[in-house]
């Protein structure tokens, strides 16, 4: 552990910032992580490449790189495939990057262009494709999920790597976190809520506050998504065709239904 | 002691499951009045205030259209008429998230440091969950976590005025009495009949104006709780024992498991909420400076996919318990089976709150074990 430490002292771990198909918002919560926190980490980071701070990009070999945004275009592929060569470990930062988030909310539809530009959809720096999660190009080690991801969980995980630790990050729903701090369940109410489903580790913020979760964190590893269905329906008084399709926002690319 | 230790590659990130524990922490003492007093209804409010006034008072309130177990801001925050809280009154000295220690280079240092407290108004059921944790965090590898909290707390227990619409404390664990607790207030006609049962709880006599009960009073107040256990919704129909044996003979049974557990969602909920639930989990955060940092203990969750995940080193793991119904079988087990010997009776009490907080409404026992022994709300399997 000490050896790895005095490593990083030595020599600051070198970080990147690259982003795809998404808004940035991850970046930019990023940068609400306060004075304090920020000149810690950077005792120990050395910022090679972050758009949304500085103007130099890396060129050379990098520790960590942070990914953000949804694999969309298959022009992307040989950037996608650079990064991963010249980095040691990856992690893809946010919601779409991990789960292609809300821009996979497309793949269900064929008209979307159409949608969004109208009449520009024809321009070629507009195409792209089906939209996936990075890992659907590269090998990527780490996910940090969220919409946007979850700045406390970045500082964790960034310190584990440090010390060359695997970070933990749940597998569990919010309901285990909505028990916890003993918020009255949406159910309780006849409301629905995906919460049954959803990855914890965001402290379950939004049911406390009496909005349904949408599962921005995607879903855990083998979500019953039949018994979804049939809760939403009969506790969350949805139709049926309604319940089956709460909600594609954040998990288009994890449903069974996934185009 | 079988301490199950999961190691993420990493000797920080450790995953305790503590499963058998042995010495039971209540002493002989308890369950036998010492006196016996009446307040009047009136000044409840007055003995409330002084004993506030000297130490923390943890008691039921209002949360939106339930109940929780918080730190009493004034004496008329206090709702006696609860029917059942979201969480058990373990939360007073087993919190949901437990900082146990500070590291650095010199060393780790201990952040347990318990305060004299009173928790008041608990529920007859949600005692003998009290005295379940007791005796298992008390045996074998003391947990003192938890004991140094526990041992600085004094439990006033509570008649129940409004039983909840999922309780079955009458018909479980019938014979099994509550121990865990310094005095126990019983609401009559004209205000409470007090009983101490330690000198704890005799002590909390000097904060009120208490005068020594009347034979019809203490009559009055057995009439109350033995009235309360007529109340209840839902009832088991069959002994702990048989129960037990008919449960732990239906193990084999993977249909039957895979059928209960077709609309789980490993969600957790049920444990979550349970009074004897005891499972956590270890993490360690660095701090800032990555040489010092925290250890917390979380409760975990045996329903969840990843609680039976054990690490095979280099990266690999292994889930023993890979399949909801396996999960599912396992709550069962250890609710109704597993540890009936070690503690005298089923590790449920009957609160109900696992059947109220699963959204699937699949977690109920009285429906689970009826179904399996057979019975007017179920069929034998
Ligand atoms: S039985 Fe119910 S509360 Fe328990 S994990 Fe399954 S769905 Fe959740
Ligand atoms: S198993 Fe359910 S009813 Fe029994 S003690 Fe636990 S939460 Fe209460």
């Amino acid at each position: 552990m000490s050896t790895s430490i005095e490593k990083a002292k030595a020599s600051k771990v070198k970080v990147a910032f690259f982003d795809f198909s998404s808004c940035e918002g991850c970046q930019i919560e990023l940068t609400n992580l306060g004075e304090e926190v920020f000149t810690g980490l950077l005792q120990h980071l050395e910022f090679v490449e972050f758009r949304e701070v500085m103007t130099e990009t890396a060129k050379g070999p990098i520790d960590i790189a942070f990914i953000e945004g949804a694999f969309t275009r298959e022009a992307d592929r040989k950037r996608l495939e650079d990064i991963r060569a010249r980095s040691k470990t990856v992690i893809s930062f946010g919601a779409c990057a991990s789960t292609g988030g809300i821009t996979a909310l497309k793949n269900h539809m064929s008209d979307y262009s159409q949608c969004v530009y109208g009449v520009n959809s024809g321009a070629p720096h507009l195409a792209s494709q089906k939209s996936e999660p990075i890992s659907a190009a590269i090998k990527v080690d780490y996910a940090i999920h969220g919409c946007p991801m979850d700045k406390d969980e970045f500082v964790y995980i960034v310190s584990h790597l440090l010390h060359g630790k695997e970070p933990v990050i749940p597998n569990h729903p919010v309901c285990v976190e909505c028990k916890m701090r003993e918020t009255v369940c949406r159910y309780s109410y006849g409301h629905h809520c995906m919460g049954l489903v959803a990855r914890a580790g965001c402290g379950a913020p939004c049911p406390a506050d009496g909005i349904p979760c949408e599962a921005c964190r995607g879903f855990i590893e083998h979500p019953n998504e039949e018994s979804l269905t049939k809760v939403m329906n009969e506790r969350g008084r949805m139709t049926s065709e309604r319940a089956k399709n709460k909600s594609r926002m954040f998990t288009a690319t994890l449903r069974g239904d996934a185009k | 002691m079988p301490v199950l230790v999961q190691l993420n590659c990493d000797i920080r990130i450790i995953k305790f499951i503590y499963l058998m524990l042995k010495r039971p922490l209540t002493s002989a003492a308890r369950g036998t009045a010492m006196s016996v007093y009446f307040l009047k209804e009136s000044d409840l409010t007055f003995f409330l205030g002084r004993l506030l006034a000297s130490s923390p008072v943890i008691a039921p309130v209002a949360k939106k259209s339930k109940f929780v177990f918080a730190e009493l801001g004034s004496a008329a925050e206090l709702r006696l008429d609860y029917d059942v809280t979201l969480l058990p009154p373990k939360t007073a000295f087993f919190p949901v998230k437990q900082k146990l220690l500070d590291f650095g280079p010199d060393g780790p240092k201990s952040a347990i440091t318990p305060r004299k407290q009173v928790l008041f108004g608990v529920h007859f059921y949600d005692i003998k969950g009290i005295d379940m944790l007791d005796q298992l965090f008390a045996e074998g590898h003391r947990d003192n976590n938890y004991l140094a909290n526990r041992e600085a707390t004094t439990v006033v227990g509570s008649s129940i005025q409004k039983v909840s619409s999922r309780a079955f404390f009458s018909t479980v664990g019938t014979d099994v009495q509550p121990r865990g607790h310094d005095a126990f207030l019983t609401h009559v006609t004209a205000g409470y009949v007090f009983e101490t049962r330690t000198p704890k709880g005799e002590a909390l006599i000097s904060f009120g104006s208490f005068e020594k009960a009347t034979a019809a009073q203490i009559e009055e107040a057995a009439g109350v709780n033995a009235a309360v256990l007529k109340r209840c919704p839902e009832k088991l129909e069959h002994s702990s024992e048989l129960i037990a044996v008919k449960v732990r003979n239906a193990f084999a049974n993977e249909e039957l498991w895979t059928d209960l557990a077709k609309d789980c969602f490993s969600c957790g909920s049920c444990n979550i909420v349970c009074p004897t639930c005891y499972c956590f989990d270890v993490q360690d955060r660095w701090n800032l400076d990555q040489v010092s940092g925290t250890r917390h203990r979380t409760w975990d969750a045996c329903l969840t996919n990843d609680f039976s995940k054990v690490s095979l080193g280099a990266g690999g793991s292994e889930n023993f318990r890979e399949r909801r119904g396996q999960r599912f079988r396992h709550r069962m087990m250890r609710k109704a089976a597993y540890l009936n010997e070690k503690l005298g009776g089923p590790a449920c009490v009957g609160c109900g709150r696992c059947s109220a907080g699963c959204v699937p409404d699949i977690a109920d026992p009285v429906r689970i074990i009826n179904r399996i022994v057979g019975g007017r709300h179920g069929s034998s399997v």
